[in-house]
């Protein structure tokens, strides 16, 4: 077993995070929004990641983050209402624009700003991973914990509902 | 081919050129083709890991501090048998006698300790600061390994023990320094005690008692409020190189290997804590030696130059 000794090494739990906090953090973030402070959840899964070193093996340290990080999260009382927010600052390939323009480029973002949220939680998550986050089908569903062919169905659904919410342009 | 199989190619990115004009043709393209374009503006807001990785290593030694973290993976059967003898036997005994509090600093950190009766200590890389928590009423007394400032209330009175002597305050500034055959006391209001084994002194605002290698000194400063280290900056006036590297070592978290280095040619300067590279500069140069930063945390110092 060469992984007997879990992951108490403070080198290698650092490393660890190094790896694994970002995608975890994100994870949380298209899921459940800013207002559920992923920050701390990701704080709160490797603390408790520490204090459980000796019981988690290294291959699966993975797995044992998102899952104790969502758990916490719907072990959570006060869950808050899931908020995205977007940059409207966008590279700009043209001098000026007409208000008529800029508002309803506001418009646009406001509804589907509305209708990500609308989402379900499973759905907006691989959704957004995938479109944004540019991760790969494969990528999604070792991260979920479930088949490929899931995470293709969630998208497509989801992109089906949105496109539906948003309307045609 | 269907509208649903275009979609999902789309999505896949696997349209070929011809498909592609055909779904452009479509309807839905334009849409998606919109939202498509639209969803980076949804990006998660930036992660700072080196910043979050800070956080974490804080929220450890928090929970050190409380006592929360407690490895005893082998002992776990023995501790159910136990637990029952401790429990009935000693068990008052923890009504009486309280535990010791321990706030321990790693390297390259610092921390901010407020004492029960609001006395501050700020708490330099690498040291341990022990007190008694609930007995404070009826003993201000901590035990110090390392570096520490401390801003003492006003009360009775205050030791700070370490191994190489005592020092005892009623209300005041001062910093204590206590590192391998290195102890120094710097008072920066009003009166401190130092007890030491030689001798006992007592020091008045902006006088530095030291012992290095037993030998003990005092004199006087050039007047300052609190020590440089509280703003990032560790501050050295005629102190063997060693005790420098040593420093060196503790704010920035590497080791340093000396080579034919005089370790205890005398060094007055100063080195900042959030750039090593100015760092090594400010402790080399004037010592005319050259130093080499490798991986792995590691820093190379070799021998003086000769100068034609």
């Amino acid at each position: 077993m060469k992984s007997d000794g879990g992951v108490c090494d403070e080198k290698l739990y650092n490393e660890l995070f190094k790896r694994h906090a970002k995608d975890l953090h994100n994870f949380l973030y298209y899921k459940y929004g800013a207002e559920n402070n992923p920050g701390d959840l990701v704080q709160e899964a490797f603390l408790k990641l520490w204090n459980n070193c000796h019981k988690v093996e290294q291959e699966k340290v993975r797995s044992y983050l998102f899952t104790v990080a969502n758990n916490q999260m719907l072990n959570e009382l006060s869950k808050k209402k899931t908020v995205l927010k977007y940059s409207l600052e966008k590279p700009k390939s043209h001098t000026s624009e007409s208000p008529e323009y800029v508002l309803e480029e506001k418009e646009y973002m406001d509804k589907l700003q509305n209708a990500l949220e609308s989402l379900s939680e499973q759905q907006r998550v691989t959704f957004l991973l995938n479109r944004v986050e540019g991760k790969k089908h494969k990528e999604i569903a070792e991260m979920l914990g479930i088949s490929r062919k899931a995470v293709e169905k969630r998208i497509y659904t989801a992109l089906g509902i949105l496109k539906e919410k948003v309307g045609k342009i | 081919m269907k509208n649903e199989d275009y979609i999902k190619k789309w999505l896949e990115g696997t349209l070929t050129e011809d498909e592609k004009r055909r779904f452009e043709e479509s309807g839905d393209y334009n849409s998606l083709d919109k939202l498509s374009k639209a969803l980076p503006a949804f990006k998660a807001p930036e992660y700072d890991v080196a910043k979050e990785l800070l956080r974490l290593e804080k929220a450890r030694s928090s929970e050190i501090e409380t006592g929360k973290v407690v490895s005893m993976k082998w002992m776990k059967p023995l501790l159910r048998v136990a637990a029952v003898f401790i429990l009935l036997s000693i068990g008052y005994v923890f009504f009486v006698r309280d535990s010791l509090t321990t706030i321990r600093t790693f390297a390259s950190e610092k921390t901010e300790v407020l004492l029960p009766d609001s006395s501050f200590v700020m708490l330099n890389a690498g040291s341990e600061l022990v007190y008694p928590k609930k007995k404070w009423n009826k003993e201000r007394t901590v035990t110090l390994d390392g570096e520490g400032f401390f801003k003492v209330a006003k009360g009775s009175r205050f030791d700070v023990e370490t191994q190489s002597g005592v020092v005892s305050v009623l209300g005041t500034e001062f910093n204590v320094k206590n590192r391998d055959g290195y102890f120094e006391v710097i008072c920066y209001e009003g009166l401190v005690q130092v007890q030491s084994r030689q001798q006992t002194v007592k020091l008045r605002p902006n006088h530095m008692f030291r012992i290095i290698n037993s030998v003990a000194t005092t004199e006087e400063l050039t007047s300052q409020v609190s020590p440089s280290w509280l703003e990032g900056e560790s501050s050295f006036k005629s102190i063997p190189l060693k005790y420098v590297i040593k420093e060196f070592e503790r704010q920035y978290d590497v080791s340093v290997t000396t080579g034919d280095v005089d370790l205890n040619q005398y060094f007055t300067g100063a080195f900042v804590h959030n750039d090593m590279i100015l760092a090594l500069k400010s402790i080399t140069l004037p010592v005319n030696i050259s130093y080499q930063v490798e991986a792995n945390k590691q820093v190379i110092l070799s021998g003086n130059k000769k100068i034609d």
